[in-house]
């Protein structure tokens, strides 16, 4: 479903976050990205949700080449990705519901739809009984629940995740992990970069490591224990 | 096609309320905006109008050549025919001594006085004669010369030039001047218009970043991330298009008194409220045109899609 082969992605200033990368991911896999930080995992990332194109080499979604998307057809592409921040980037002058109808007005739905759709996906999310909230008004996971809820509106085949709990207590960050398992459940794939050792342990999900730009490790059912002394470091501090 | 007129409706909305929000700053950038639709458009029409008096003026102009008694009617036809040719020559009236005596006598309003001193005479004292319009009045000159140095120049008695040339040389020289002024500080206005709309958008897109950031990854089209500036930038157009519509009427209704009588009878008012919608529309094509592609500038410079 995913594919990146012979990747790299040099940034002016010959600076390489990603070199040589190979790499396929099926349909319905649960995927947990780690690294240190500037190890490239925000950059892999970018790649699949088109925000960057590659220096060199193919990415490719479904056996299509993102490459050769026409730059006014991303837009549709990146309706079968969802994307997940840390820092949640919600607009703070709307609500939880209007955050999420926002996603489907931008796209042209038509006000009934989104009048169905919308609490229908913050229902999933548990965020049902707190539409009418702004951000502020929010904890830190109930912000990121509204945004996986936005996420998911669009029906995506992919949730990308980037570091989604790097800001929540440990309470909230499970209750997002579990979110996120439900989500795969009902066979949507998901990429997590996370710095969180106990998540990726917990899940015992295929890991991906990436140090250096480059994939270091990946294991099927991993940990998040690292082969190199500074992924080792930064395990260690967590 | 409901989807997109669903999507015209909210990017349309979203650009009024840029524009509502944004308030002293779409107020000036208005104001700047129909400063230069007001200078522009008030050089247009001065330059209109002072055309219809210089064409009053110049159609009142022209060329008599008066013929020797002995020449005859029929070579008369002939120089017509040959100077019908002339290319600057607009139109040539034959006037028979007949009827040359005819429209004296109506002139005089058939004076006894006049009447008798012509019988007196006998015969009529008057000469057949072609009476000349040029194209422009800058041809006069040119045509008068012509007839000079032709081969009929002997058959002519004398040629009566109404010279007017030198009123309508200082009106030509005025329309040229006016033009040329208005025209310059209607194009530093316009830049300088432009420059304000382009600013005043580049304002809305720096305080909407975090939306562009969202709508991107949440798959809104290119499009309807521009629309809502584009819409902006139109209302910024259709407002000043409207304040100069209104500074126009208080223009006309001040200046209305000096200029009584001075263009097709009428005055500069009669002007404005005879072609009200011929200029509406050349203010809310040009308002509009300056809105959008301030806000096209604007897009294409700060908006990375």
């Amino acid at each position: 479903m995913l594919r990146f082969e012979n990747v790299s992605k040099i940034y002016p200033g010959d600076f390489v976050a990603l070199e040589d990368i190979n790499l396929t991911i099926q349909q319905g896999e649960f995927v947990s990205i780690v690294g240190h930080s500037g190890a490239g995992k925000s950059t892999l990332l970018k790649l699949l949700y088109a925000e960057e194109q590659p220096t060199s080499g193919v990415v490719s979604f479904n056996e299509r080449s993102l490459d050769s998307i026409n730059r006014k057809h991303l837009p549709f592409y990146r309706r079968n990705v969802g994307t997940v921040f840390q820092d949640f980037k919600l607009l703070p002058q709307k609500t939880a519901y209007e955050n999420v109808a926002y996603a489907l007005e931008v796209t042209g739905e038509t006000d009934e739809d989104i009048a169905q759709r919308v609490p229908e996906i913050l229902e999933l999310v548990g965020m049902g009984n707190k539409m009418g909230k702004y951000p502020r008004q929010l904890s830190g996971g109930e912000q990121q629940r509204v945004c996986m809820a936005r996420a998911l509106v669009h029906h995506p085949m992919v949730i990308i995740a980037d570091e989604p709990t790097g800001n929540l207590d440990p309470n909230s960050t499970w209750e997002i992990v579990q979110l996120l398992l439900k989500i795969n459940s009902l066979g949507t794939t998901i990429l997590l970069a996370t710095h969180n050792k106990v998540i990726v342990d917990k899940l015992n999900k295929r890991v991906l490591e990436i140090d250096d730009g480059k994939i270091v490790r990946d294991n099927e059912k991993g940990k998040y224990s690292s082969t190199t002394p500074k992924a080792e470091v930064n395990t260690k501090s967590l | 096609m409901g989807t997109r007129i669903t999507k015209i409706k909210r990017t349309f909305k979203e650009g009024w309320d840029n524009f509502r929000r944004n308030g002293w700053l779409s107020f000036a950038t208005v104001s700047v905006l129909a400063i230069s639709l007001y200078i522009i458009s008030s050089t247009m029409i001065i330059g209109v109008a002072s055309n219809i008096v210089l064409k009053n003026v110049q159609d009142k102009i022209n060329v008599s050549l008066y013929f020797n008694s002995d020449v005859p009617d029929d070579k008369i036809q002939e120089i017509k025919s040959k100077l019908i040719g002339y290319q600057e020559i607009k139109s040539i009236d034959f006037v028979s001594k007949e009827k040359a005596l005819e429209q004296f006598k109506k002139l005089g309003n058939n004076n006894p006085s006049i009447t008798q001193a012509l019988d007196e005479i006998g015969d009529n004292p008057l000469l057949s004669a072609l009476v000349i319009k040029a194209k422009s009045a800058e041809q006069y000159d040119i045509i008068v010369k012509a007839i000079n140095g032709s081969s009929f120049a002997g058959d002519i008695s004398r040629i009566d030039y109404e010279d007017n040339k030198a009123a309508i040389g200082r009106l030509i020289t005025i329309i040229k001047i006016v033009e040329q002024v208005g025209l310059t500080l209607g194009i530093v206005f316009v830049f300088i218009g432009v420059l304000i709309t382009f600013n005043a958008i580049r304002l809305t897109m720096y305080a909407h970043k975090q939306e562009f950031e969202i709508m991107r990854l949440v798959g809104a089209s290119n499009i309807y991330i521009r629309m809502p500036f584009i819409f902006e930038g139109i209302f910024y157009g259709l407002f000043s298009a409207f304040t100069v519509m209104l500074a126009l009427l208080v223009t006309s209704k001040f200046l209305a008194p000096i200029t009584q009588g001075s263009i097709s009878g009428g005055d500069i008012m009669d002007f404005y409220l005879g072609h009200f919608f011929l200029i509406l529309l050349g203010l809310l094509i040009s308002g509009v045109a300056l809105g959008t592609i301030s806000a096209a500038i604007a897009i294409r410079r700060y908006l990375k899609i």
